[in-house]
């Protein structure tokens, strides 16, 4: 009862879906109101110049356009970007995830294979990310295999730390219990430990995989023809601020269905774990 | 006072053992009932090595905590019959200790002096001869209910045919519906149900040896003495030795034929008591005044076993 008649406003209460879902669209209206006021008028009475931001309408337009499959300068359509972003994001990934969870998974079952490999994982995920670019370069070279190494040399220390973690994290009482119904160490490491640290290292991949989209935008600042972040870069030296700002819509509704699509796919992996959000 | 508790009671209820070879109906309790039991009795037989046995057994850790000191006793293995031993003690006796030493699980395992022998033989490691249940109801979460309890079958490779027919006798016997239940994932069961999985995954194996650490403690009442009376049927034609840990006096005294009694730091057997056997449904017996008084007893027992000034 109390509930009910609670104000929206009652302390860390969460508003209705409905509701909730109202605020949000109404707070990102005033974002745009405020947006089209600041770039409203001729170039040279506007708040904010055109040089720095364009109008909301000439980015809405412009993203229409990207969308109805209306080719960009070189002829590529919006969609062959995307696929060519995602081309190198998955190859890189898989690669990452070949090497990394195997490797994750024994330095989670075995501990001195765990002491051996840390110092090398610490190493590792303290390379800047950038850093990776150049080092990708001289070991192979600009093209496709680059960017695909770039994205594996940045994903793989996190997925092999995080599937190790996985196994760590499962109690030992599951162990125990085996142990007690007979089963091997190979049954226990098969049967009791992968299965159940699987959901955690799925969700690490979820969360891997969505940053390796934004990772990949920094390889095709170099010798890419096609993808999202050569679309960034062709607008960059053109000034052409409508289609980097379009561009940078259209990678964050990407990799927002990417995320739910890896959600939905967790549902139906794992049914015995609900998918957290 | 409690003499004619049997006629008081009225009809003899169902679950009092239909298949009890010395079913004469239940029998009085009170605190004469209850017998010391001394360990200076050589085991019964010696060419039959008792099932279980402690000989001086201590266990300190590296950090030279010491979590049960010269522990001795012995489980006689009669023939056709397990025996059911209740761990009585405060938190910090042991209790858990002397379990996983049983088990063989590590770092309890292995003592640090003294011998911990099953049939004869020193503990070496975990095995299915001796079955494990803890308190926190453990079922693989990414199995159905079917596949938890065929789990250790599967492990000896055992066909999926046989093993799913063996699988749902079982979880029959701990009371869940195998139809309606096999196919279900752990998270969709409550504490009761998933304890019951658990019990069943090592009753399908037939070890010769059942450990349950404080199993029901974190059940609710109702739930508990349901989880009493399903352990005494199931007991009765497992003939397996059960040690099961528990704070409750009620448990103890209800589910033990005896009752081992510990204090704590470091762990020490204090007393081994023998008390009556359940032959009643645990709700019923567990309010008859007989009980309660044994109950009683003990609580005032273990009180003045454990108050500084009785220590020498």
């Amino acid at each position: 009862m109390a509930s009910s008649t609670r104000s929206i406003f009652a302390l860390r209460a969460a508003p209705s879906p409905v509701i909730g879902r109202l605020i949000g669209v109404l707070s990102v209206a005033a974002l745009i109101l405020v947006w089209y006021l600041i770039t409203l008028g001729a170039a040279e009475s506007r708040v904010v110049s055109p040089a720095i931001l364009p109008t909301p309408l000439e980015v809405g337009r412009r993203l229409l356009t990207l969308i109805t499959g209306g080719s960009d300068a070189e002829g590529s359509t919006l969609a062959l970007n995307i696929a060519a972003s995602l081309k190198r994001v998955i190859s890189g990934f898989f690669l990452a995830f070949i090497v990394g969870v195997p490797l994750g998974i024994i330095a989670g079952v075995s501990g001195p294979v765990r002491a051996a490999l840390a110092p090398h994982a610490l190493f590792m995920r303290n390379i800047p990310l950038a850093a990776l670019i150049p080092l990708t370069m001289v070991s192979f070279g600009i093209d496709e295999q680059q960017k695909t190494m770039f994205i594996f040399l940045a994903v793989a220390p996190f997925l092999m730390g995080d599937a190790m973690v996985a196994i760590v994290r499962v109690p030992d009482k599951y162990v125990e219990t085996a142990q007690t119904r007979g089963a091997s160490t190979f049954q226990i490491i098969t049967k009791v430990l992968i299965p159940l640290a699987m959901p955690a290292i799925y969700s690490s991949m979820r969360t891997l995989f969505g940053l390796a989209v934004g990772y990949i935008m920094l390889a095709e600042l170099v010798n890419a023809d096609l993808g999202l972040g050569h679309m960034l870069l062709v607008g960059q030296r053109r000034s052409d601020l409508p289609t980097i700002f379009a561009t940078l819509v259209v990678i964050a509704t990407l990799a927002f269905f990417v995320d739910k699509l890896l959600q939905l796919l967790q549902g139906k992996i794992f049914p015995y774990r609900p998918a957290e959000d | 006072m409690v003499r004619h508790l049997n006629s008081s009671t009225g009809p003899v209820p169902e679950t009092a053992s239909t298949d009890s070879p010395q079913d004469e109906g239940p029998s009085p309790i009170s605190p004469a009932t209850v017998r010391e039991l001394h360990e200076n009795a050589p085991a019964a037989d010696a060419a039959k090595p008792p099932v279980i046995e402690f000989r001086n057994v201590t266990k300190t850790y590296g950090d030279g905590y010491t979590a049960i000191e010269n522990i001795t006793f012995h489980v006689d293995d009669v023939a056709g019959k397990g025996e059911f031993v209740t761990l009585l003690g405060p938190s910090g006796c042991g209790k858990s200790t002397i379990l996983r030493l049983i088990a063989g699980l590590t770092p309890q395992h292995p003592a640090t002096s003294g011998e911990v022998l099953i049939v004869g033989k020193p503990v070496a490691g975990p095995g299915p001869d001796r079955g494990m249940v803890f308190q926190d109801y453990i079922a693989f979460d990414n199995r159905s209910v079917l596949d938890n309890v065929a789990f250790g079958l599967e492990c000896q490779g055992v066909g999926t045919d046989e093993r799913y027919e063996r699988a749902r006798k079982v979880i029959a016997q701990v009371g869940l519906n195998a139809d309606r239940d096999a196919y279900k994932y752990p998270h969709q069961l409550s504490g009761g149900m998933r304890q019951r999985v658990a019990i069943a995954g090592t009753l399908i194996l037939r070890p010769k040896i059942i450990l349950m650490d404080e199993p029901f403690g974190a059940l609710d009442p109702a739930t508990r003495y349901r989880m009493q009376d399903l352990i005494v049927n199931l007991w009765r034609d497992l003939e397996a030795t059960v040690f099961f840990v528990t704070h409750s006096v009620e448990e103890a005294v209800y589910l033990g034929d005896r009752t081992m009694i510990f204090s704590p730091g470091p762990g020490r057997l204090l007393q081994q008591l023998e008390v009556p056997p359940p032959d009643r449904p645990a709700k019923s017996m567990q309010r008859e005044p007989g009980f309660l008084e044994v109950v009683y007893a003990i609580k005032d027992m273990v009180d003045k076993l454990e108050s500084p000034l009785a220590k020498d």
